[in-house]
Protein backbone atom coordinates (compact mmCIF):
# COMPACT_ATOMS: atom_id res chain seq x y z
CA UNK A 1 0.00 0.00 0.00
CA UNK A 2 3.02 2.46 0.91
CA UNK A 3 6.48 2.02 -0.44
CA UNK A 4 9.69 4.43 0.11
CA UNK A 5 12.77 3.78 -1.32
CA UNK A 6 15.60 5.71 -0.04
CA UNK A 7 13.57 8.78 -0.06
CA UNK A 8 15.51 12.01 1.02
CA UNK A 9 13.81 15.03 1.96
CA UNK A 10 15.66 18.50 1.74
CA UNK A 11 13.30 21.58 2.54
CA UNK A 12 14.18 24.78 0.74
CA UNK A 13 16.49 26.30 3.58
CA UNK A 14 18.81 23.68 3.17
CA UNK A 15 17.08 21.63 6.00
CA UNK A 16 17.54 17.71 5.72
CA UNK A 17 14.44 16.39 7.39
CA UNK A 18 14.58 12.81 5.65
CA UNK A 19 17.43 11.08 5.01
CA UNK A 20 17.74 7.19 2.71
CA UNK A 21 14.43 6.72 4.17
CA UNK A 22 13.22 3.09 3.22
CA UNK A 23 10.16 1.28 4.20
CA UNK A 24 6.98 -0.32 3.16
CA UNK A 25 3.64 -0.74 4.39
CA UNK A 26 1.35 -3.71 3.29
CA UNK A 27 -2.61 -3.14 2.47
CA UNK A 28 -4.73 -3.57 5.97
CA UNK A 29 -1.40 -3.03 7.65
CA UNK A 30 -0.93 -0.52 11.13
CA UNK A 31 1.77 1.43 11.94
CA UNK A 32 3.14 3.90 14.53
CA UNK A 33 6.06 6.35 13.65
CA UNK A 34 8.15 7.28 16.19
CA UNK A 35 11.32 9.74 17.18
CA UNK A 36 12.40 12.78 19.15
CA UNK A 37 11.10 16.19 18.11
CA UNK A 38 12.01 16.79 15.27
CA UNK A 39 12.79 13.55 13.92
CA UNK A 40 10.81 13.67 10.43
CA UNK A 41 7.89 12.10 11.27
CA UNK A 42 5.37 15.00 9.77
CA UNK A 43 7.50 15.55 7.22
CA UNK A 44 7.20 11.94 6.06
CA UNK A 45 3.37 11.64 6.57
CA UNK A 46 3.80 15.65 4.52
CA UNK A 47 5.18 13.42 1.58
CA UNK A 48 2.28 10.98 1.52
CA UNK A 49 -0.26 13.38 1.67
CA UNK A 50 1.51 15.47 -1.87
CA UNK A 51 1.42 18.79 0.78
CA UNK A 52 5.40 18.10 -0.14
CA UNK A 53 7.46 16.60 -2.50
CA UNK A 54 10.61 13.90 -2.12
CA UNK A 55 14.11 15.49 -2.77
CA UNK A 56 15.12 12.01 -4.36
CA UNK A 57 14.21 8.85 -4.03
CA UNK A 58 10.85 7.12 -4.61
CA UNK A 59 7.06 7.24 -2.90
CA UNK A 60 4.58 4.83 -4.01
CA UNK A 61 1.28 4.69 -3.07
CA UNK A 62 -1.47 2.24 -4.07
CA UNK A 63 0.96 1.45 -6.67
CA UNK A 64 0.72 5.01 -7.96
CA UNK A 65 4.91 6.70 -7.52
CA UNK A 66 3.78 10.08 -6.79
CA UNK A 67 6.71 12.03 -8.35
CA UNK A 68 4.26 11.12 -11.73
CA UNK A 69 1.17 12.92 -10.16
CA UNK A 70 0.59 16.52 -11.65
CA UNK A 71 0.16 19.38 -9.76
CA UNK A 72 -3.56 19.47 -10.86
CA UNK A 73 -4.45 15.59 -9.64
CA UNK A 74 -3.58 16.36 -5.96
CA UNK A 75 -6.98 16.48 -5.12
CA UNK A 76 -8.05 13.68 -6.26
CA UNK A 77 -5.41 11.65 -5.03
CA UNK A 78 -5.97 12.93 -1.70
CA UNK A 79 -9.91 11.77 -1.97
CA UNK A 80 -8.25 8.44 -1.39
CA UNK A 81 -6.03 8.92 1.60
CA UNK A 82 -8.09 10.20 4.88
CA UNK A 83 -5.63 12.21 7.49
CA UNK A 84 -6.22 13.40 11.08
CA UNK A 85 -4.18 15.98 12.62
CA UNK A 86 -2.84 17.16 16.07
CA UNK A 87 -4.84 20.05 16.53
CA UNK A 88 -7.81 18.86 14.15
CA UNK A 89 -8.17 21.30 11.34
CA UNK A 90 -11.72 21.84 12.21
CA UNK A 91 -13.68 24.39 10.69
CA UNK A 92 -15.63 26.16 13.79
CA UNK A 93 -17.91 28.63 11.54
CA UNK A 94 -19.88 25.36 10.28
CA UNK A 95 -21.61 22.48 12.00
CA UNK A 96 -20.21 19.14 13.01
CA UNK A 97 -22.36 17.52 10.18
CA UNK A 98 -20.59 20.19 7.94
CA UNK A 99 -17.51 19.71 9.11
CA UNK A 100 -17.28 15.76 8.55
CA UNK A 101 -19.13 16.06 5.06
CA UNK A 102 -16.45 18.00 3.62
CA UNK A 103 -14.35 15.18 1.77
CA UNK A 104 -17.73 14.25 -0.04
CA UNK A 105 -18.74 18.07 -0.93
CA UNK A 106 -15.53 18.32 -2.46
CA UNK A 107 -16.30 15.21 -4.46
CA UNK A 108 -19.00 16.01 -5.38
CA UNK A 109 -21.32 13.85 -3.97
CA UNK A 110 -25.10 14.09 -4.05
CA UNK A 111 -26.71 15.17 -0.81
CA UNK A 112 -28.72 12.06 0.40
CA UNK A 113 -25.46 10.26 -0.16
CA UNK A 114 -23.79 13.24 1.73
CA UNK A 115 -26.31 12.32 4.57
CA UNK A 116 -25.99 8.67 4.78
CA UNK A 117 -22.50 8.54 5.16
CA UNK A 118 -22.33 11.22 7.33
CA UNK A 119 -24.13 9.68 9.84
CA UNK A 120 -22.76 6.30 9.28
CA UNK A 121 -19.07 8.02 10.10
CA UNK A 122 -20.22 9.71 13.17
CA UNK A 123 -21.80 7.05 14.22
CA UNK A 124 -18.57 4.86 14.52
CA UNK A 125 -17.04 8.10 16.14
CA UNK A 126 -19.91 7.70 19.15
CA UNK A 127 -20.94 11.44 18.21
CA UNK A 128 -23.90 10.81 16.45
CA UNK A 129 -25.59 13.10 18.81
CA UNK A 130 -23.84 16.03 18.08
CA UNK A 131 -24.03 16.51 14.53
CA UNK A 132 -25.96 20.01 15.02
CA UNK A 133 -23.27 21.68 17.18
CA UNK A 134 -20.33 23.40 15.88
CA UNK A 135 -16.63 22.70 17.30
CA UNK A 136 -16.16 24.74 19.77
CA UNK A 137 -19.23 23.23 21.75
CA UNK A 138 -17.18 20.12 21.96
CA UNK A 139 -14.08 18.91 24.38
CA UNK A 140 -10.97 18.24 22.81
CA UNK A 141 -11.45 14.74 22.50
CA UNK A 142 -14.92 15.00 21.05
CA UNK A 143 -12.88 17.81 18.49
CA UNK A 144 -10.50 14.72 17.59
CA UNK A 145 -12.83 12.11 16.82
CA UNK A 146 -14.90 14.54 14.59
CA UNK A 147 -11.77 15.11 13.08
CA UNK A 148 -11.29 11.30 12.55
CA UNK A 149 -14.68 10.97 11.52
CA UNK A 150 -13.69 13.15 8.77
CA UNK A 151 -11.04 11.61 7.67
CA UNK A 152 -12.74 8.29 7.39
CA UNK A 153 -16.17 9.21 6.04
CA UNK A 154 -15.20 8.99 2.35
CA UNK A 155 -13.76 5.37 2.97
CA UNK A 156 -10.00 5.69 2.36
CA UNK A 157 -8.07 3.01 1.94
CA UNK A 158 -5.14 4.98 4.03
CA UNK A 159 -5.70 6.58 7.16
CA UNK A 160 -2.95 8.98 7.80
CA UNK A 161 -2.69 10.69 11.89
CA UNK A 162 -0.21 12.97 12.74
CA UNK A 163 0.07 13.32 16.61
CA UNK A 164 -3.52 12.65 17.16
CA UNK A 165 -3.38 12.14 20.72
CA UNK A 166 -0.97 15.16 21.27
CA UNK A 167 -2.92 17.31 23.32
CA UNK A 168 -4.91 14.29 25.24
CA UNK A 169 -5.39 12.86 28.60
CA UNK A 170 -4.08 9.06 28.43
CA UNK A 171 -7.38 7.93 29.06
CA UNK A 172 -8.60 10.05 25.74
CA UNK A 173 -5.87 8.69 23.73
CA UNK A 174 -6.25 5.57 24.38
CA UNK A 175 -10.03 5.42 23.10
CA UNK A 176 -8.79 7.48 19.95
CA UNK A 177 -6.10 4.47 19.43
CA UNK A 178 -8.83 1.70 20.00
CA UNK A 179 -10.79 4.17 16.66
CA UNK A 180 -7.84 3.39 14.95
CA UNK A 181 -7.72 -0.11 15.23
CA UNK A 182 -10.82 -0.24 14.80
CA UNK A 183 -10.66 0.91 11.48
CA UNK A 184 -7.58 -0.96 11.13
CA UNK A 185 -9.56 -4.24 11.44
CA UNK A 186 -12.00 -3.47 8.63
CA UNK A 187 -8.85 -3.47 6.49
CA UNK A 188 -7.96 -0.13 6.00
CA UNK A 189 -4.03 0.64 6.26
CA UNK A 190 -3.16 2.80 9.23
CA UNK A 191 -0.05 4.92 9.67
CA UNK A 192 0.10 6.95 13.27
CA UNK A 193 2.75 9.52 13.86
CA UNK A 194 3.31 9.89 18.02
CA UNK A 195 5.72 10.14 20.46
CA UNK A 196 3.37 8.51 22.96
CA UNK A 197 5.63 5.74 23.70
CA UNK A 198 3.98 4.68 26.60
CA UNK A 199 0.62 4.05 24.54
CA UNK A 200 2.12 2.36 22.14
CA UNK A 201 3.74 -0.07 23.72
CA UNK A 202 0.84 -1.36 24.97
CA UNK A 203 -0.49 -1.57 21.32
CA UNK A 204 0.49 -4.66 19.37
CA UNK A 205 1.35 -2.96 16.13
CA UNK A 206 4.47 -2.82 14.55
CA UNK A 207 6.62 0.46 15.54
CA UNK A 208 9.02 2.33 13.18
CA UNK A 209 11.42 4.59 14.53
CA UNK A 210 12.99 7.88 12.87
CA UNK A 211 16.09 9.59 14.28
CA UNK A 212 17.52 12.73 12.69
CA UNK A 213 15.68 12.11 9.17
CA UNK A 214 16.73 8.76 9.27
CA UNK A 215 15.06 5.35 9.92
CA UNK A 216 17.08 3.47 12.87
CA UNK A 217 14.05 0.92 13.30
CA UNK A 218 11.90 -0.16 10.30
CA UNK A 219 9.74 -2.45 13.28
CA UNK A 220 9.57 -5.85 11.99
CA UNK A 221 8.89 -5.69 7.84
CA UNK A 222 11.75 -5.24 5.70
CA UNK B 1 -14.89 18.10 -13.83
CA UNK B 2 -14.41 15.37 -12.26
CA UNK B 3 -14.04 12.87 -15.02
CA UNK B 4 -9.97 14.02 -14.74
CA UNK B 5 -9.00 12.05 -12.01
CA UNK B 6 -6.18 9.99 -12.98
CA UNK B 7 -6.16 6.54 -13.22
CA UNK B 8 -5.18 5.85 -9.73
CA UNK B 9 -4.78 2.03 -8.42
CA UNK B 10 -5.97 3.21 -5.50
CA UNK B 11 -9.32 4.49 -6.94
CA UNK B 12 -9.38 1.47 -8.33
CA UNK B 13 -9.43 -0.74 -5.20
CA UNK B 14 -12.53 1.94 -3.35
CA UNK B 15 -14.72 1.55 -6.32
CA UNK B 16 -17.20 0.79 -3.73
CA UNK B 17 -16.29 4.29 -2.40
CA UNK B 18 -17.21 8.08 -2.16
CA UNK B 19 -17.14 8.30 -6.16
CA UNK B 20 -18.64 5.54 -6.43
CA UNK B 21 -22.46 6.76 -7.36
CA UNK B 22 -23.21 7.09 -11.41
CA UNK B 23 -23.08 10.46 -13.39
CA UNK B 24 -26.19 11.48 -12.90
CA UNK B 25 -25.91 11.67 -9.20
CA UNK B 26 -22.40 13.22 -9.32
CA UNK B 27 -24.43 15.88 -11.68
CA UNK B 28 -26.65 16.31 -9.04
CA UNK B 29 -24.07 16.79 -6.31
CA UNK B 30 -21.92 19.64 -8.21
CA UNK B 31 -25.53 21.26 -9.00
CA UNK B 32 -26.22 20.99 -5.38
CA UNK B 33 -22.91 22.54 -4.51
CA UNK B 34 -23.75 25.63 -6.23
CA UNK B 35 -26.89 25.94 -5.31
CA UNK B 36 -24.98 25.76 -1.73
CA UNK B 37 -22.47 27.81 -2.33
CA UNK B 38 -24.08 30.59 -4.02
CA UNK B 39 -26.60 30.65 -0.87
CA UNK B 40 -23.83 31.13 1.48
CA UNK B 41 -22.35 33.60 -0.30
CA UNK B 42 -25.46 35.98 0.13
CA UNK B 43 -26.00 34.91 3.16
CA UNK B 44 -22.40 35.76 4.25
CA UNK B 45 -22.73 39.03 2.07
CA UNK B 46 -26.44 40.06 4.08
CA UNK B 47 -24.70 38.71 7.23
CA UNK B 48 -22.45 42.19 7.23
CA UNK B 49 -25.12 44.44 5.37
CA UNK B 50 -22.97 47.76 6.18
CA UNK B 51 -19.45 46.30 4.69
CA UNK B 52 -21.65 44.75 1.70
CA UNK B 53 -23.53 47.75 1.25
CA UNK B 54 -20.59 49.67 1.00
CA UNK B 55 -18.71 47.66 -1.50
CA UNK B 56 -22.00 47.85 -3.70
CA UNK B 57 -22.21 51.20 -3.53
CA UNK B 58 -18.64 51.86 -4.67
CA UNK B 59 -19.20 49.67 -7.06
CA UNK B 60 -22.26 51.28 -7.95
CA UNK B 61 -21.22 54.60 -8.37
CA UNK B 62 -18.50 53.27 -10.65
CA UNK B 63 -20.78 52.02 -12.88
CA UNK B 64 -23.04 55.07 -13.09
CA UNK B 65 -21.11 57.38 -14.86
CA UNK B 66 -20.38 55.48 -18.02
CA UNK B 67 -24.06 54.34 -17.93
CA UNK B 68 -25.29 58.54 -17.57
CA UNK B 69 -22.94 59.26 -20.90
CA UNK B 70 -23.89 56.12 -22.53
CA UNK B 71 -27.45 57.75 -22.19
CA UNK B 72 -26.75 61.32 -23.26
CA UNK B 73 -25.02 59.83 -26.60
CA UNK B 74 -28.48 57.58 -27.77
CA UNK B 75 -29.61 60.37 -26.72
CA UNK B 76 -27.90 62.31 -29.28
CA UNK B 77 -27.80 60.04 -31.79
CA UNK B 78 -31.53 59.87 -31.73
CA UNK B 79 -31.65 63.47 -32.20
CA UNK B 80 -29.12 63.27 -34.90
CA UNK B 81 -31.40 60.60 -37.08
CA UNK B 82 -34.28 63.20 -36.98
CA UNK B 83 -31.80 66.37 -38.60
CA UNK B 84 -30.37 64.57 -41.06
CA UNK B 85 -33.65 64.01 -42.75
CA UNK B 86 -33.92 67.63 -42.57
CA UNK B 87 -30.83 69.03 -43.86
CA UNK B 88 -31.88 72.02 -45.98
CA UNK B 89 -29.99 73.88 -48.79
CA UNK B 90 -31.18 77.74 -49.01
CA UNK B 91 -30.13 78.85 -52.74
CA UNK B 92 -30.02 82.84 -53.11
CA UNK B 93 -30.77 83.84 -56.59
CA UNK B 94 -29.24 86.55 -58.63
CA UNK B 95 -31.31 89.61 -58.32
CA UNK B 96 -31.78 89.98 -61.18
CA UNK B 97 -34.29 86.70 -61.72
CA UNK B 98 -37.75 87.36 -62.06
CA UNK B 99 -40.55 85.77 -60.17
CA UNK B 100 -41.58 84.29 -63.00
CA UNK B 101 -38.02 82.80 -63.95
CA UNK B 102 -37.57 81.82 -59.96
CA UNK B 103 -41.17 79.41 -60.46
CA UNK B 104 -39.77 78.07 -64.34
CA UNK B 105 -36.51 77.23 -62.77
CA UNK B 106 -38.45 75.71 -58.84
CA UNK B 107 -40.24 73.23 -61.68
CA UNK B 108 -36.86 72.26 -63.41
CA UNK B 109 -35.24 71.38 -60.21
CA UNK B 110 -38.29 69.44 -58.97
CA UNK B 111 -38.05 67.24 -61.57
CA UNK B 112 -33.91 66.10 -60.64
CA UNK B 113 -33.94 62.30 -58.61
CA UNK B 114 -31.79 64.18 -55.98
CA UNK B 115 -34.04 66.61 -54.73
CA UNK B 116 -37.57 66.33 -52.98
CA UNK B 117 -39.11 69.05 -52.23
CA UNK B 118 -38.72 72.85 -53.48
CA UNK B 119 -40.08 75.88 -51.82
CA UNK B 120 -39.92 79.17 -53.64
CA UNK B 121 -39.56 82.07 -51.76
CA UNK B 122 -40.66 85.24 -53.30
CA UNK B 123 -38.50 88.21 -52.25
CA UNK B 124 -41.74 90.46 -51.66
CA UNK B 125 -43.32 88.25 -49.68
CA UNK B 126 -40.26 87.71 -47.90
CA UNK B 127 -39.97 91.45 -47.32
CA UNK B 128 -43.46 91.77 -46.08
CA UNK B 129 -43.19 89.00 -43.43
CA UNK B 130 -39.58 90.72 -42.26
CA UNK B 131 -41.51 93.75 -41.97
CA UNK B 132 -44.36 92.35 -39.51
CA UNK B 133 -42.09 90.10 -37.86
CA UNK B 134 -39.32 92.92 -36.56
CA UNK B 135 -42.04 96.15 -36.57
CA UNK B 136 -39.51 97.73 -39.25
CA UNK B 137 -41.92 99.38 -41.61
CA UNK B 138 -40.80 102.82 -41.48
CA UNK B 139 -37.15 101.58 -42.18
CA UNK B 140 -38.16 99.15 -44.79
CA UNK B 141 -40.21 101.84 -46.35
CA UNK B 142 -37.19 104.24 -46.74
CA UNK B 143 -35.46 101.77 -49.15
CA UNK B 144 -36.41 102.08 -52.38
CA UNK B 145 -35.84 98.64 -53.35
CA UNK B 146 -36.25 95.29 -52.02
CA UNK B 147 -33.08 94.27 -50.94
CA UNK B 148 -33.63 90.69 -50.88
CA UNK B 149 -32.51 88.06 -53.47
CA UNK B 150 -35.86 85.37 -54.39
CA UNK B 151 -34.64 82.29 -52.35
CA UNK B 152 -35.23 78.54 -52.79
CA UNK B 153 -35.55 76.23 -50.63
CA UNK B 154 -34.37 73.16 -51.47
CA UNK B 155 -34.63 69.66 -49.49
CA UNK B 156 -32.43 66.91 -50.73
CA UNK B 157 -34.16 63.17 -51.52
CA UNK B 158 -33.68 61.18 -48.51
CA UNK B 159 -31.39 58.88 -50.68
CA UNK B 160 -28.91 61.03 -50.34
CA UNK B 161 -26.75 59.99 -46.60
CA UNK B 162 -24.41 62.00 -45.04
CA UNK B 163 -23.62 65.70 -45.49
CA UNK B 164 -20.86 65.23 -48.20
CA UNK B 165 -23.56 63.79 -50.27
CA UNK B 166 -25.80 66.52 -50.08
CA UNK B 167 -22.88 69.25 -50.31
CA UNK B 168 -22.15 67.89 -53.61
CA UNK B 169 -25.98 68.40 -54.57
CA UNK B 170 -25.70 71.94 -53.56
CA UNK B 171 -22.24 72.73 -55.32
CA UNK B 172 -24.27 71.27 -58.65
CA UNK B 173 -27.00 74.02 -57.79
CA UNK B 174 -25.14 76.80 -57.09
CA UNK B 175 -23.23 76.04 -60.82
CA UNK B 176 -26.49 76.91 -61.89
CA UNK B 177 -26.53 80.07 -63.66
CA UNK B 178 -29.48 81.81 -62.34
CA UNK B 179 -28.17 80.90 -58.65
CA UNK B 180 -26.20 83.45 -56.57
CA UNK B 181 -25.02 80.93 -54.12
CA UNK B 182 -26.11 78.33 -51.33
CA UNK B 183 -26.23 77.92 -47.81
CA UNK B 184 -26.34 74.43 -46.47
CA UNK B 185 -27.65 74.77 -42.74
CA UNK B 186 -25.73 71.03 -42.12
CA UNK B 187 -22.37 72.50 -40.95
CA UNK B 188 -23.38 72.34 -37.43
CA UNK B 189 -24.83 68.68 -38.20
CA UNK B 190 -21.33 67.89 -38.65
CA UNK B 191 -19.64 69.37 -36.37
CA UNK B 192 -22.40 67.77 -33.58
CA UNK B 193 -21.18 64.21 -35.26
CA UNK B 194 -17.56 65.00 -34.37
CA UNK B 195 -18.41 66.47 -31.33
CA UNK B 196 -20.62 62.97 -30.98
CA UNK B 197 -18.13 61.07 -32.12
CA UNK B 198 -15.37 62.78 -29.56
CA UNK B 199 -17.95 61.85 -26.84
CA UNK B 200 -18.14 58.05 -28.03
CA UNK B 201 -14.55 57.78 -27.29
CA UNK B 202 -14.26 59.65 -24.19
CA UNK B 203 -17.77 57.38 -23.11
CA UNK B 204 -15.62 54.08 -24.14
CA UNK B 205 -12.49 55.48 -22.25
CA UNK B 206 -14.02 56.27 -18.83
CA UNK B 207 -15.78 52.86 -19.29
CA UNK B 208 -12.76 51.17 -19.51
CA UNK B 209 -10.98 53.44 -16.54
CA UNK B 210 -13.86 52.81 -14.33
CA UNK B 211 -14.67 48.99 -15.24
CA UNK B 212 -10.23 48.66 -14.23
CA UNK B 213 -10.81 50.61 -11.20
CA UNK B 214 -14.10 47.93 -10.65
CA UNK B 215 -12.06 45.39 -10.93
CA UNK B 216 -9.70 46.65 -8.24
CA UNK B 217 -12.02 47.56 -5.71
CA UNK B 218 -13.33 43.68 -5.97
CA UNK B 219 -9.70 42.32 -6.08
CA UNK B 220 -9.24 43.86 -3.05
CA UNK B 221 -12.33 42.55 -1.19
CA UNK B 222 -11.63 39.34 -2.46
CA UNK B 223 -8.29 39.34 -1.63
CA UNK B 224 -9.35 39.98 2.03
CA UNK B 225 -12.16 37.46 1.93
CA UNK B 226 -9.41 34.80 0.99
CA UNK B 227 -7.16 35.93 3.63
CA UNK B 228 -9.48 36.04 6.07
CA UNK B 229 -10.41 32.16 5.21
CA UNK B 230 -6.81 30.83 4.82
CA UNK B 231 -7.92 28.17 7.13
CA UNK B 232 -10.62 26.15 5.16
CA UNK B 233 -9.22 26.78 2.36
CA UNK B 234 -6.31 24.89 3.25
CA UNK B 235 -8.44 22.50 4.72
CA UNK B 236 -10.40 21.93 1.57
CA UNK B 237 -7.28 21.61 -0.32
CA UNK B 238 -6.34 19.16 2.04
CA UNK B 239 -9.63 17.03 1.50
CA UNK B 240 -9.16 16.66 -1.76
CA UNK B 241 -10.90 19.98 -2.99
CA UNK B 242 -10.40 20.74 -6.60
CA UNK B 243 -8.95 24.41 -7.79
CA UNK B 244 -12.71 25.07 -9.00
CA UNK B 245 -14.33 24.00 -5.93
CA UNK B 246 -12.32 25.85 -3.29
CA UNK B 247 -12.78 29.32 -6.20
CA UNK B 248 -16.34 28.99 -6.40
CA UNK B 249 -17.22 30.71 -3.57
CA UNK B 250 -15.53 33.71 -4.31
CA UNK B 251 -16.33 33.45 -7.60
CA UNK B 252 -20.28 33.56 -6.43
CA UNK B 253 -18.54 36.49 -3.57
CA UNK B 254 -17.56 38.77 -6.88
CA UNK B 255 -20.79 38.32 -8.83
CA UNK B 256 -23.14 38.97 -5.95
CA UNK B 257 -21.03 42.08 -5.51
CA UNK B 258 -21.02 43.49 -8.70
CA UNK B 259 -25.09 42.53 -9.34
CA UNK B 260 -25.50 44.35 -5.98
CA UNK B 261 -23.33 47.26 -7.52
CA UNK B 262 -25.31 47.01 -10.84
CA UNK B 263 -28.54 47.24 -9.42
CA UNK B 264 -27.53 50.37 -7.40
CA UNK B 265 -26.33 52.21 -10.31
CA UNK B 266 -30.01 51.53 -11.93
CA UNK B 267 -31.32 52.95 -9.19
CA UNK B 268 -29.07 55.92 -9.31
CA UNK B 269 -29.15 56.28 -13.14
CA UNK B 270 -32.75 56.90 -12.33
CA UNK B 271 -32.27 59.05 -9.41
CA UNK B 272 -30.15 61.29 -12.09
CA UNK B 273 -32.52 61.34 -15.28
CA UNK B 274 -35.22 62.74 -12.49
CA UNK B 275 -33.23 65.29 -11.63
CA UNK B 276 -32.00 65.93 -14.76
CA UNK B 277 -35.49 65.67 -16.37
CA UNK B 278 -37.04 68.89 -16.57
CA UNK B 279 -33.82 71.15 -17.10
CA UNK B 280 -33.40 69.09 -20.77
CA UNK B 281 -36.91 69.49 -21.31
CA UNK B 282 -36.70 73.41 -21.27
CA UNK B 283 -33.47 73.82 -23.22
CA UNK B 284 -34.92 71.03 -25.59
CA UNK B 285 -38.57 73.33 -25.75
CA UNK B 286 -36.14 76.45 -26.26
CA UNK B 287 -35.08 75.22 -29.52
CA UNK B 288 -38.53 74.17 -30.41
CA UNK B 289 -37.02 70.80 -30.21
CA UNK B 290 -40.18 67.99 -29.66
CA UNK B 291 -37.24 65.77 -28.51
CA UNK B 292 -37.81 63.16 -25.87
CA UNK B 293 -35.43 62.19 -23.38
CA UNK B 294 -34.73 58.92 -23.41
CA UNK B 295 -34.06 57.15 -20.43
CA UNK B 296 -32.82 53.71 -18.74
CA UNK B 297 -34.83 51.05 -21.04
CA UNK B 298 -35.40 47.72 -20.39
CA UNK B 299 -32.81 46.26 -22.52
CA UNK B 300 -30.02 49.17 -20.97
CA UNK B 301 -30.92 47.76 -17.61
CA UNK B 302 -30.59 43.83 -18.54
CA UNK B 303 -27.45 44.81 -20.32
CA UNK B 304 -25.64 46.88 -16.88
CA UNK B 305 -26.82 44.12 -14.64
CA UNK B 306 -25.18 41.93 -16.68
CA UNK B 307 -22.04 43.29 -17.77
CA UNK B 308 -21.77 44.42 -13.96
CA UNK B 309 -21.86 41.09 -12.85
CA UNK B 310 -19.70 39.57 -15.13
CA UNK B 311 -17.31 42.40 -13.91
CA UNK B 312 -17.57 41.28 -10.44
CA UNK B 313 -16.80 37.63 -11.55
CA UNK B 314 -14.15 39.06 -13.73
CA UNK B 315 -12.64 40.67 -10.37
CA UNK B 316 -13.38 37.78 -8.23
CA UNK B 317 -11.53 35.88 -10.95
CA UNK B 318 -8.43 37.50 -10.90
CA UNK B 319 -7.68 38.14 -7.29
CA UNK B 320 -8.41 34.24 -6.99
CA UNK B 321 -5.50 33.50 -9.68
CA UNK B 322 -3.14 35.65 -7.94
CA UNK B 323 -3.81 34.95 -4.11
CA UNK B 324 -5.52 31.52 -3.86
CA UNK B 325 -2.26 29.06 -5.34
CA UNK B 326 -0.21 30.68 -2.27
CA UNK B 327 -2.25 29.29 0.32
CA UNK B 328 -1.11 25.63 0.82
CA UNK B 329 -1.49 23.88 3.63
CA UNK B 330 1.29 23.10 5.90
N1 LIG C 1 8.74 23.88 6.01
C1 LIG C 1 9.93 23.61 6.57
N2 LIG C 1 11.01 24.31 6.18
C2 LIG C 1 12.21 24.05 6.72
N3 LIG C 1 12.44 23.13 7.63
C3 LIG C 1 11.41 22.41 8.08
C4 LIG C 1 10.10 22.61 7.56
N4 LIG C 1 9.27 21.74 8.17
C5 LIG C 1 10.03 21.03 9.02
N5 LIG C 1 11.30 21.43 8.96
C6 LIG C 1 12.41 20.85 9.72
O1 LIG C 1 12.52 19.50 9.40
C7 LIG C 1 12.78 18.72 10.56
C8 LIG C 1 11.72 17.65 10.70
O2 LIG C 1 10.50 18.28 10.99
P1 LIG C 1 9.18 17.45 11.29
O3 LIG C 1 8.10 18.43 11.47
O4 LIG C 1 9.02 16.45 10.22
O5 LIG C 1 9.55 16.75 12.66
P2 LIG C 1 8.61 15.88 13.61
O6 LIG C 1 9.28 14.58 13.73
O7 LIG C 1 7.22 15.89 13.10
O8 LIG C 1 8.71 16.68 14.96
P3 LIG C 1 7.58 16.89 16.08
O9 LIG C 1 7.57 15.65 16.88
O10 LIG C 1 8.10 18.04 16.87
O11 LIG C 1 6.33 17.18 15.38
C9 LIG C 1 12.79 19.69 11.72
O12 LIG C 1 14.14 19.94 12.06
C10 LIG C 1 12.15 20.93 11.20
O13 LIG C 1 12.77 22.07 11.75
MG1 LIG D 1 5.40 16.70 13.73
Amino acid sequence: MLQFSTVDKRYPDGHEALKQVSFSLERGEMAFLTGHSGAGKSTLLKLIMLMERATRGQVIVGGQNLSAIHRRQIPYFRRHVGVVFQNHRLLFDRSVYDNVALPLEVAGSNPREIGKRVRAALDKVGLLSKEKLTPIQLSGGEQQRIGIARAVVNKPPLLLADEPTGNLDPALSQEIMKLFADFNRVGVTVLIASHDLELISQMPYRVIELNQGRIVDPGYSD
Amino acid sequence: MSSKRPASPVKKKVASGAQASGPSSALKGYFSNHLKVSKLSFKEQTDRPVATLLTCSVIGIALVLPTLLMILLSNIHAANFDWDGSAQITLFLEQKVTSKEAVELTRKLENRVDVSRIEFLDKDKALDDFKTQFQLESVVDFLDQNPLPHALLVTPSSTLKGVPAIEQLMQQLEALPEVESGLLDALWIQRLKSITSFLERVVVLIALMLALAVLLILGNTIRLAIENRKEEIAVLKLVGGTRPFVCRPFLYMGMLYGLGGSLIAVILTHIVLAILYAPIEALALSYQSNFNLKGLGFDSTLLLIVFGTALGWLGAWLAVRRHLDEIEPT
